[in-house]
């Protein structure tokens, strides 16, 4: 590219001195995708900082755990497995609409960010509220002692990044279907559907630690 | 595709000016309150950073002096314990959390930008709403104190003295509030930092051609990613444990004290590398003006700044090496402390050899410098030998670890900072200051340090614990708090030098020209001070030293709109131009935001259900400021 030249030093200009070259960008494109844009790489330092969190949470547990010979400590059992596995299994599946909603914002496909990223939202929704149940079959309060302080740390972290994601995603769809999307909204959806893979995936790790670990021999 | 084409030959005297008319009013703020409040002018809201800093900085500083006096003779009157205990917290907290990393961050907020040939910051609204939160923050640490509801327990908290059996009333949940305040500030200061760093770069401007300073920044706002996140996360557990009755730290319901140390010194200790890089990059901007010269060994200083980076992760232990830490653990955060000694001694030797084979000018930026090498260099002695256990465990919590603290962070930190605020004013005003005045300023605070400080290391050897609010007569320590006492003084004299000096440059000071030190970095290719769009024709990089290594028929970018807001984004290695971005107008909604985040987090420390309210309270704003305006036709 004739600005790579330009910047790597080696401009083989005509010499007539003190008349500047000029590099002209107005022919680029307005908005870009993934690691191009600016928006991707706040999402990545975002990531970066909320996971930095939730390990705090995750080693504050760890921590614990090694203070005691029992764990949970007695008189509690560890959480039902049921609803840690389908949220775990959901919020993986909802990977789906969102990879459908993120390929159709590549298309520049108006009306398929629509569907992908409506359903992708609903399906938010139900995760949320299996988060619901997720919290009741921790089955010890916060206050107990530190086991449930820690394993309601852990998840009210996660839940707290589950929530303002699904009103994050309500308010893309809501930008879809009410306005007239710029190109830097079909960006925002591919920096969305990232993001929920970062959501996804720490919490089958987090999820693990809560109910497999205290099952482990 | 891009092209490299000729200017046309009339480019100069009928179209530039409309040019930058157009540019002008693109890029103006409205005018009065309403600009002041909407404004995302990176140099704008770093400039109330920096000033407001100060002003924490000036505040601590007064409360430093109120202790002083209070010690300079045994069995002193001036406070009670109560109020001395929440003076040393106070200032300890501010002068960490308020002055020592925002300052920091916000000169880089200032000049990364303009260092990288940028328009702005990459987003210039949130960079707006860290600002807010900052402030909220520090007025609620500073109108607790006056409030005698100032924290008390020290400025890293430790349990259980932080709970609320032994510290009940809301003192510790103005310090925990406060930390979210500011980290939610700082955070975003990095997020900027880094971004900002990897994709606004002028064209040219290769990772490798990156000014140390800019170097010195990105590496510290990566360490603030994951360390301020931790101590956020850290404050909330404490003060969920006073709020509702989780049990973290409660050792009688499971939790554990430790837990905390660990917590919060994986955090404190990063934070002193928060403070001390960008006074490195400091020190390696200042030099080259100062000494005709580059830096001597760019890529040893660049990768000791980086090792640095991840060294001070690896450290926070031996702030614990008396709470019973294995033993086996002990030896290896002693050999990583003496480590990480290394990175900054191959930078210390790099400035020295760049000042050997220099042409050194003795202005006032070059004498903070060399001041800085004294100050810090005995510091990082003290820090070498407290990294030994067994010395530690004698001075642990004496006036020993005060002394080296203070040399630590007033060497590596605000020697380089005065220095950068005399080399850059003229950037930020158009006025120079006083040189003068400056060496007065230079030679109190010099003078000052040293016998403010040094007395301490004696002191702490002669067995005074840290923290006391007064002292027996007849230990043998009333000589050497009487010499603090009076440096004390003098630092107050000195920062009072340097306070007029501020203030008379500002009414009449020498104009300062765009180059006045004809120095080799960008920012100098701006007018002072520069106009709110930075670069009339962002300029493009042919060398490491930008000013020094260009060409006259040096390239710069055209065709960004001149009708709406636009910068450039490039590639996050070579820097090639990318795609155009589209950059935010003035807005309220940040500053709307952060009185809603203010109002959310002062209600949480008085009960759990703000969190429902305060979510209900932050979503219109949040939702104002993302929903698409129209846009202007073009
Ligand atoms: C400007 C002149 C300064 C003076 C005269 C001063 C003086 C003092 C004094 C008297 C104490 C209390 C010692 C005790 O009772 O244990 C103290 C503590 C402290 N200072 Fe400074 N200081 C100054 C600047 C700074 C700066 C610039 C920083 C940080 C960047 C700083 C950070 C601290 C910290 C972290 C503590 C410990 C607070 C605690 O024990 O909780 N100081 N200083």
């Amino acid at each position: 590219m004739g600005v790579a030249q330009a910047g790597a030093g080696d401009v083989s200009a005509p010499a007539r001195p003190a008349e500047p070259l000029t590099i002209d960008v107005s022919v680029l494109p307005d908005a870009a995708f993934g690691h191009r844009g600016l928006t991707w790489w706040a999402t990545v330092a975002f990531m970066a900082i909320e996971a930095s969190t939730l390990l705090a949470c995750l080693g504050a547990l760890v921590y614990l755990r090694t203070n005691t010979t029992q764990w949970p400590p007695a008189p509690y059992a560890p959480p039902d497995v049921a609803p840690f596995a389908a949220n775990v299994v959901l919020l993986l599946g909802k990977l789906w609409p969102f990879g459908r909603a993120e390929a159709a914002a590549k298309r520049l496909d108006e009306a398929g960010v629509r569907r992908w990223m409506l359903i992708g939202t609903l399906w938010g929704l139900v995760c949320v509220v299996l988060r619901g149940f997720e919290l009741a079959a921790l089955d010890v309060r916060w206050d107990d002692d530190a086991y449930g302080s820690a394993v309601w740390a852990v998840s009210v972290a996660h839940t707290s990044l589950l929530v303002t994601d699904l009103l994050e995603s309500a308010a893309i769809t809501a930008i879809f279907f009410l306005t007239h999307p710029q190109p830097r909204h079909f960006s925002d959806v591919e920096d969305s559907a990232l993001y929920e893979r970062f959501l996804s995936i720490s919490w089958a790790v987090l999820a693990a630690a809560l109910v497999l670990a205290p099952r482990l021999p | 595709m891009t092209a490299v084409a000729e200017a046309p030959a009339d480019a100069g005297a009928t179209r530039a000016p409309t040019e930058r008319e157009r540019l002008e009013r693109t890029w103006a703020d409205p005018p009065g309150l309403w600009g002041w409040l909407t404004t995302v002018d990176h140099k704008r809201i770093a400039a109330r950073y920096v000033v407001t800093a100060f002003v924490f900085f000036a505040l601590g500083g007064i409360d430093a002096l109120v202790m002083r006096t209070q010690l300079a003779v045994p069995e002193g009157r001036v406070v009670d314990p109560d109020r001395y205990a929440q003076l040393f917290t106070v200032h300890g907290t501010n002068m960490m959390f308020l002055f020592a990393v925002p300052v920091m961050l916000a000169v880089g907020l200032y000049m990364v930008p303009l260092m990288v040939g940028a328009r702005n910051v990459a987003f210039p609204r949130l960079n707006a709403l860290g600002y807010w939160a900052y402030l909220a923050g520090g007025t609620l640490l500073w109108a607790s104190l006056l409030l005698n509801t100032g924290p008390d327990q020290g400025w890293f908290s430790y349990v259980p003295l932080a709970l609320s059996e032994y510290s009940p009333g809301k003192r510790v949940d103005v310090w925990a509030q406060m930390i979210t305040f500011t980290e939610i500030s700082g955070l975003i200061s990095a997020v900027e930092i880094v971004v900002t760093v990897l994709k606004c770069r002028a064209p040219g401007m290769t990772l490798a051609r990156m000014p140390i300073f800019v170097w010195a920044m990105f590496v510290t706002a990566m360490m603030v990613l994951p360390s301020l996140a931790v101590i956020a996360t850290a404050s909330q557990m404490l003060a969920m444990d006073r709020l509702v009755d989780t049990h973290f730290f409660d050792v009688d319901r499971g939790g554990d004290a430790i837990l905390w140390q660990h917590l919060f010194w994986w955090f404190g200790h990063p934070e002193v590398y928060i403070v001390f890089l960008p006074g490195t990059g400091f020190v390696s901007a200042v030099l080259p003006a100062f000494t005709r010269r580059q830096v001597f060994g760019y890529p040893a200083v660049v990768m000791a700044t980086i090792a640095t980076g991840f060294l001070g992760f690896g450290v926070w232990v031996h702030h614990m090496f008396v709470s019973g830490v294995l033993h086996q653990a002990g030896s290896f955060f002693t050999a990583a402390s003496v480590l990480i000694t290394i990175p900054t001694a191959v930078q210390i030797f790099c400035w020295i050899a760049t000042i050997w084979t220099g042409r050194p000018r003795f202005g006032v930026p070059f004498l903070f410098v060399l001041g800085f090498f004294a100050t810090f260099i005995v510091g990082g002695l003290t820090g070498v030998m407290l990294a030994s256990i067994p010395l530690d465990q004698q001075v642990h919590d004496s006036y020993f670890v005060v002394a080296h603290l203070h040399y630590v962070l007033l060497g590596g930190g605000v020697f380089p900072l005065f220095a950068a605020v005399y080399y850059w004013f003229p950037k930020w005003t158009g006025r120079m200051l006083g040189e003068r005045l400056g060496k007065a300023h230079f030679w109190l605070w010099f003078v000052g340090v040293q016998l403010t400080f040094f007395p301490m290391h004696l002191l702490g050897l002669a067995g005074m614990p840290r923290r006391v609010y007064t002292y027996l007569d007849g230990l043998g320590w009333n000589g050497l708090n009487a010499t603090a006492t009076v440096g004390a003084w003098v630092l107050a004299l000195s920062v009072a030098a340097f306070a007029f000096n501020v203030v008379h440059a500002l009414r009449r000071g020498a104009r300062a020209d765009a180059d006045p030190w004809g120095a080799d970095t960008l920012e100098w290719a701006t007018p002072s001070p520069p106009p709110p769009y930075n670069f009339e024709r962002p300029p493009v990089v042919q060398g490491r030293a930008a000013l020094w290594s260009r060409t006259p028929d040096a390239p710069v970018v055209v065709g960004l709109s001149t009708e709406r807001r636009e910068i450039l984004v490039t590639t996050a290695y070579d820097a090639e131009p990318d795609h155009r971005h589209r950059d935010p107008d003035p807005s309220i909604w940040p500053f709307v935001t952060a009185l809603s985040v203010s109002v959310f987090f002062v209600a949480l420390m008085f009960t759990p259900w703000a969190v429902v309210s305060g979510s209900a309270l932050l979503l219109p704003p949040l939702l104002a400021w993302g929903w698409p305006k129209r846009e202007r036709a073009t």
